[in-house]
């Protein structure tokens, strides 16, 4: 059992060492892992006098097709009308673009703090935004829709009065139904897959959408049909931000200017709006559940299982060793460590770990000026919480263990600490393996919450998955059947561990 | 050797010890005996200092172990201890459970653990269960394994808490032999037993313990033959 303990030690190592490797390489290993950073600049023109070759940062959030998603059919490149405009004007300019893959709402944070340079995400002008950022000319205006079943007859804003209306919280169509709360049930959801199930399902008539949006669901969905709805004459369309202040935007500018001219930009458009009638994969003639949308796209979602595993591998390990120390405290004679132990519990296990994830994620660059992984902070997060759990689980282990083998070992003049970690707490893991083991299937599938701050797990494979077919179950069903089958092997594992256990029975 | 100079122990109201004072000379064999509940254990456990005398002091060689200032780990070291239940670490082999110590508090080698060890074992007799868990062992096995344990710290003195109290009539005999054994080996040792024959015949001086006192301290032939008081009179009339 000593050896077992080595073990425990060595493992303990390896994860202060990767810790250290990913906190040390920052974004290096999140890149690895998010597969969302691409530097796909390769031929930007040496010659080019503006640039010189410097490498730019672009912040996108890669969700929006066709503006911009990750291909998870070819590798998971970031791609879309967004990358293709923004290349085009690195490539006029002499920059090599880099792309880094983010939620759509820590993209002016990131502006803010020039973690990138410019930010192209199907953003829209707007007042609030013009006050902390700065914006180029607008390159496309989209136009607002209203998605329903098809037959629905609801065709215009004045047909929605008295029905059950839904749009993006935080997105600019908001301000579309700004005026309607008071004749209609207006619902905000997060994510557009989310409205568009809502109609299918008949909780919710329509729901107004930005005409790409509209395209590619109804495309996909049959049993739908969108109406494009007039310009609003308010709108300022899409545009590409920058920091307050920066050269960069009078360049792009002069740039973006000459592409309207000569009609550049209006092909990259048409590419890729003619592009989504197109896509013949997206064309499903059936409205129930249709599989076969997720070929070519099942080798992206497995690799979220490595994620997902190595997550709930370091989240597990750090929550049981920080879990044991703390157990240890609480049954200390040292009344402040006793303290500590006691309050940290209350406080993690009082609060949602998705707040926790949330806190640590996006208060630690503002408290520590170090711009913590988003691996990193989940794995914090999660372990920190984990541990709360675990240090009441295994004092109880502890003080299950006969008291005679404490005075054995006190007799026999070895060290407290020898004693607890050689012949108490082998003793009380073994108690309390089972409970154990249910922590860590609990983990494998709360880890799907870290999809929230952006870790491509399976969780937020699927989500890609979604937006790239515009289908909202197929793509969940499959990582649902993934995380099923990962408990299982869990679990057949922890009963050969513990069948190893009891040998000594 | 042991000094022992007044010592009381309450826990909390109750009153376990009342002022006890004696020597052990080194080499001496003692046997305490007495009713339950007579301080018998407890005073045992006051001499490695699993309870803390609330008053009075224990001097070994000359070394006061009731000063916090000494360093219990090294007097421990040196007082084996073995105890009714027997205690074995039940997530260790025989083997394992003997070396753990000697490895680990004294830094001897593997080897030369592992080779002691099984000279240990050989000497009460249980060579052959070296790579089993305690949870095969009978309990006389056990408890022959847990005196082999102590004895690896190579203890000057050895404390027997009871050690054939929870054992099934059968198997007392096989461990009254290897305490006998070690007793004629010259180690110093006390002994709480309710064993009356092993205590008159193995025994140099016999303690008897009553309500917490120190009633007699006598050569073992002195004790069962004149017994001093009433109440040891009694007690032997009940036992014998």
């Amino acid at each position: 059992m000593s050896k077992w303990f080595k073990r425990a030690v060595t493992s303990l190592a390896a994860l202060l060492l990767l810790l250290g490797i990913i906190g040390g390489t920052g974004s290096g290993l999140l890149t690895a892992v998010t597969g969302s950073t691409l530097a796909i600049a390769e031929g930007a023109e040496s010659t080019a006098t503006t640039g010189g070759g410097q490498t730019i940062v672009m912040g996108t959030s890669p969700d929006y097709p066709p503006y911009e998603n990750t291909d998870a059919k070819n590798g998971g490149k970031v791609v879309g009308l967004d990358i293709d405009i923004a290349q085009a004007i690195a490539d006029k300019l002499g920059y090599k673009l880099e792309i880094s893959g983010m939620d759509f709402s820590g993209l002016i944070a990131a502006l803010q703090t020039e973690r990138v340079d410019f930010v192209m995400s199907a953003m829209s002008v707007t007042e609030e935004r013009k006050q902390s950022i700065d914006f180029s000319d607008s390159y496309y205006a989209a136009r607002n829709t209203i998605v329903s079943k098809k037959d629905s007859g609801l065709t215009t804003m004045a047909s929605l009065e008295g029905k059950n209306v839904g749009v993006q919280l935080g997105s600019t169509q908001e301000e579309a139904v700004a005026g309607m709360e008071s004749t209609s049930k207006i619902t905000k959801l997060d994510k557009i897959p989310n409205l568009i199930q809502e109609i299918k399902a008949g909780r919710m008539d329509a729901a107004i959408v930005e005409d790409a949006v509209a395209w590619g669901y109804t495309d996909a969905n049959p049993d739908l049909q969108f109406t494009i709805l007039d310009p609003n004459p308010n709108d300022l369309g899409y545009a590409i931000a920058f920091p307050k202040g920066s050269e960069l935007t009078a360049q792009f500018n002069a740039e973006l200017q000459k592409m309207k001219d000569n009609g550049e930009l209006q092909a990259i458009i048409d590419k890729w709006f003619g592009a989504l009638g197109q896509d013949d994969s997206k064309k499903v003639s059936k409205s129930g559940l249709d599989f076969s949308i997720l070929d070519g796209y099942v080798g992206y979602i497995f690799k979220g299982i490595f994620v997902t595993l190595l997550f709930t591998f370091v989240s597990a390990l750090f929550g049981f060793i920080w879990g044991a120390i703390l157990s240890l405290f609480k049954i200390s004679n040292i009344a402040p460590l006793r303290w500590f132990a006691t309050a940290y519990t209350s406080v993690f296990r009082g609060t949602p770990l998705l707040l926790q994830l949330f806190l640590i994620y996006y208060a630690t660059p503002q408290l520590f000026n170090y711009d913590i992984p988003a691996l990193l902070a989940a794995g914090l997060a999660f372990g920190l919480n984990s541990a709360a759990y675990l240090s009441e689980t295994i004092r109880g282990g502890i003080m299950a263990v006969d008291k005679g083998q404490r005075e054995a070992a006190i007799a026999l003049g070895i060290p407290y600490k020898t004693m607890m970690f050689s012949i108490i707490l082998p003793q009380a893991v073994k108690n309390i393996l089972p409970a154990l083991v249910n922590e860590c299937v609990a983990l494998v599938k709360e880890s799907s919450l870290v999809s929230v701050i952006g870790v491509a797990d399976l969780m937020r494979r699927a989500s890609v998955v979604q937006a790239a077919t515009f289908r909202s179950f197929e793509a969940l069903l499959l990582i649902g059947a993934i995380y099923y089958v990962l408990v299982l092997l869990l679990t057949s594992l922890a009963g050969l561990l513990e069948r190893r256990m009891r040998r000594s029975d | 050797m042991i000094k022992v100079d007044n010592i009381s122990k309450t826990f909390g109201k109750l009153a376990v010890l009342h002022g006890i004072s004696t020597t052990v000379e080194r080499g001496e064999v003692v046997a305490i005996i007495g009713p339950s509940g007579s301080g018998k254990s407890t005073f045992l456990r006051c001499l490695n200092l699993l309870e803390v005398p609330t008053s009075g002091t224990i001097t070994i060689d000359g070394v006061d172990i009731t000063n916090p200032k000494t360093d219990m780990m090294q007097v421990r070291q040196r007082i084996g201890m073995v105890f009714q239940h027997f205690h074995l670490f039940p997530h260790m082999t025989v083997i394992d459970n003997i070396t753990f110590a000697p490895m680990r508090v004294k830094g001897l080698s593997k080897e030369e653990a592992r080779a002691k060890g099984l000279q240990l074992l050989e000497r009460v007799g249980l060579a052959d269960k070296a790579d089993v868990y305690p949870s095969k062992l009978s309990g006389g096995q056990k408890q022959r394994v847990a005196i082999a344990r102590s004895l690896a710290m190579d203890p000057d003195i050895m404390l027997f808490d009871e050690p054939t109290s929870a054992l099934d009539p059968e198997m007392v005999k096989e461990v009254l032999a290897v305490i006998r054994d070690l007793a004629s080996s010259g180690m110093t040792m006390l002994i709480v037993t309710h064993e009356m024959n092993f205590a008159r015949e193995a025994a140099d001086t016999i303690y008897f313990l009553d309500g917490g006192r120190l009633i007699e301290r006598a050569a073992p032939e002195e004790f069962f033959v004149r017994p001093q008081s009433e109440r040891a009179a009694r007690f032997l009339e009940q036992v014998l």
